[in-house]
């Protein structure tokens, strides 16, 4: 076989891996070696389906020994298999890196004989990248649960992201989807890679020469729509992750029907609102000081269809509202549906010069769609708008919002002809 | 009103603008333009002075560091008309500071700001976008049709990045390039370009990129509307995996 057959292969193999990043890692290059990180990640191309490519995601091998139900490259799947060898990734990613194709390698691999396998191989691709090719780009690394400490340790010297999948939101449905997995296995090498970090972090503060461990921190995947959990347990769980073991990203990945195993639920698409959703609540945890009790409950288990999280809250807490855009703090104005981090920063910005009047909200660049119904400005309303709940709620919906006609004054002609 | 002219080039501008800030007393109350872009082209004239540009430009750099980016962004997308603007901007820099840039509610602050991003957008995705290709002799050459003149800032970019190899920059709207090798960045025109004879392994490497981007995407996800508004047809005509003439 080819490397251009294996590359449809493996490539095909990998795209259910939602991670695509590129960012929190800054390396300068040095005369004779290729490539930096740079802090910000680059995107360098959008796929058909929308999503960006930033790097060369690959498998080493599809040739897996476990048989998790919703996996395309289960063992009882019949797919053609294909392994790279190391030089073979080698090459391909020095060839799309010297073209500008991309900005690293993401590498992950089925499971061979072992995870110790598997990941010892997987190491060796990226140490000959670093030592041998002095490549300076991005590296993101799968680690394969169950493998050696040892192995995780060094895949952290190497690369600038590493990330264990949890795959699957509780420990019930990893028993039934993926029998050979085990959460513990998962949520160990997670806390080793988390302490590590920490502590080379610790080193770099008393030494600036010392190794850097997984500079752009760690990530994880998880599947959604594939098992029975609700909205409110995997917000929570992800919350977890962020707080408990200092993870950068959460990755939801709707489940797309690779199998008609009766373990799964029979959908005809993949549940890609539900995934959107997810990953506003998501954003609400990590830049919006919001927590999972707050956007969710046991009463409230699954998240808004037609709102987003915070829209939703918002109509929930109509006694925060409305706030006053001239005078609300950072974290306060967050919470403003349509206000986001951009918005808000420039409204505290601007009010140092004067005060924002609700043209100057349209010049600075805040969108006024939702916001209007929740802000004042200097004790003004935004236009004379209703405030309740219901008005809102309505006003909000998708489609054309109603017009509201304003019951004018009526002046009788003549009435006021004898004034001045 | 007062009217200012100066000679259009970007010299002459800041030099203008640093005499205008020395001169008058609310620099925010007159017009300064390109002379000989309109009809009655009354209005003082001001010589170029070099030094004084220069100094004028130090002394942003100093007081508002932001600012000064901002302007270097401005300047890349070559846009006219706009003197007046950039003159307010640049008192208002020097009156604030960095702070400045949050001030959106001034007209002049929000044009220059968001020109700049514009610009400052347009070069963080050209380092994205850009695609080499390998020429017989080894070296690589990626062309380019922006909006913005980012070649200069493009090409540090470059040279930081792709260090151990020897590149052409080529901007095709504006005719000028750029030539990183033996540890040299240099900028010139070029007035007739005759695409040189690409190296044998090029068509293989592009090859396999092409079946990966085809590869990558999710059948069940297709979304035409999103990769276009991300990635902008504009940029379609330079992009290896965008010719679908070669894919097989």
């Amino acid at each position: 076989m080819n490397t251009l057959e294996k590359l449809q292969i493996l490539s095909g193999a990998a795209r259910y891996d939602a991670s695509c990043a590129s960012s929190g890692s800054k390396r300068e290059s040095s005369s004779c070696s290729h490539g930096n990180a740079s802090q910000s990640g680059i995107c360098h191309s959008w796929a058909d389906d929308g999503r960006c490519i930033s790097l060369l995601k690959i498998l080493l091998s599809n040739d897996c020994r476990y048989d998790c139900a919703y996996c395309v490259n289960r063992c009882s799947n019949f797919v053609q298999r294909a392994s790279f060898t190391a030089r073979e990734v080698v090459d391909l990613t020095l060839g799309f890196y010297r073209r500008n194709y991309i900005e690293g390698l993401f590498l992950s691999s089925a499971v061979l004989q072992s995870p110790d396998v598997t990941m010892e191989r997987m190491v060796r691709v990226v140490e000959a990248l670093r030592r041998e090719e002095q490549f300076g780009g991005y590296i993101h690394l799968k680690i394969i649960p169950g493998c050696s400490s040892e192995l995780v340790r060094k895949a952290g010297l190497y690369a600038d992201r590493i990330s264990v999948n949890i795959e699957l939101p509780s420990q019930a449905s990893l028993q039934r989807l993926a029998p050979q997995k085990e959460r513990a296995a998962i949520l160990e090498p997670m806390a080793l890679i988390g302490r590590e970090i920490a502590s080379s972090l610790v080193e770099r503060h008393v030494n600036r020469k010392a190794p850097r461990f997984a500079p752009a921190g760690q990530s994880t995947q998880m599947i959604i729509g594939a098992s029975p959990e609700n909205d409110f347990q995997i917000l929570r769980l992800s919350q977890g992750l962020y707080k408990k073991m200092n993870l950068k990203r959460v990755y939801y990945s709707a489940y797309v029907p690779v199998s008609d195993d009766n373990r799964l639920p029979v959908l005809a698409s993949p549940p890609l609102l539900r995934e959107h959703r997810l990953y506003q609540a998501d954003w609400l945890l990590r830049f919006y000081g919001f927590s999972a009790e707050e956007i969710l409950s046991d009463d409230l288990p699954f998240l808004d269809e037609t709102f987003d999280p915070k829209t939703a809250w918002a109509l929930r807490h109509p006694e925060f509202f409305p706030v006053e855009i001239n005078r609300a703090d950072y974290a306060t104005l967050l919470r403003v549906p349509g206000i986001g981090v951009t918005s808000a920063k420039r409204i505290i910005a601007a009010r140092r010069f004067s005060a924002i009047t609700p043209e100057g909200m349209k010049k600075i660049g805040v969108v006024m769609k939702r916001a209007k119904y929740f802000i004042t400005s200097s004790g003004r309303t935004f236009d004379k708008l209703d405030r309740t709940p219901a008005f809102i709620r309505q006003q909000l919906l998708p489609g054309e919002p109603i017009v509201v006609q304003h019951s004018r004054q009526l002046v009788l002609p003549g009435l006021y002809l004898s004034q001045p | 009103m007062k009217r200012y002219l100066y000679d259009g080039t970007s010299e002459a501008l800041f030099s203008a603008i640093s005499w205008i800030l020395e001169e008058e007393a609310e620099p925010e109350k007159v017009l300064l333009a390109e002379q000989g872009l309109t009809l009655f082209d009354e209005g003082f004239f001001i010589n170029t002075n070099t030094a004084k540009a220069e100094s004028l430009f130090q002394r942003l750099r100093l007081r508002a560091p932001d600012a000064a980016s901002t302007i270097y962004l401005f300047m890349l997308a070559e846009q006219r008309g706009m003197e007046s603007s950039l003159l307010s901007y640049v008192s208002l820099a020097f009156a604030h500071g960095d702070r400045v840039n949050g001030y959106l509610t001034h007209p002049a602050v929000r044009d220059i700001v968001s020109i700049a991003k514009r610009a400052g957008r347009e070069l963080h995705r050209m380092k994205g976008l850009l695609r080499f290709e390998e020429l017989q002799d080894g070296a690589y050459l990626a062309k380019m049709e922006p909006d913005h003149n980012i070649i200069q800032p493009l090409a540090s970019w470059f040279r930081t990045r792709l260090r151990a190899q020897n590149w052409f920059l080529y901007d095709v709207k504006r005719c000028t390039a750029a030539q990183w090798g033996n540890g040299k960045l240099q900028f010139g025109t070029i007035d007739q370009f005759i695409l040189p004879a690409l190296s044998e392994d090029e068509k293989r490497v592009q090859l396999l990129w092409q079946t990966f981007f085809k590869t990558i995407a999710l059948p069940d996800r297709k979304n035409p509307g999103l990769q276009k508004s991300n990635m902008p047809m504009k940029y379609w005509k330079y992009l290896t995996e965008k010719q679908d003439k070669a894919m097989i």
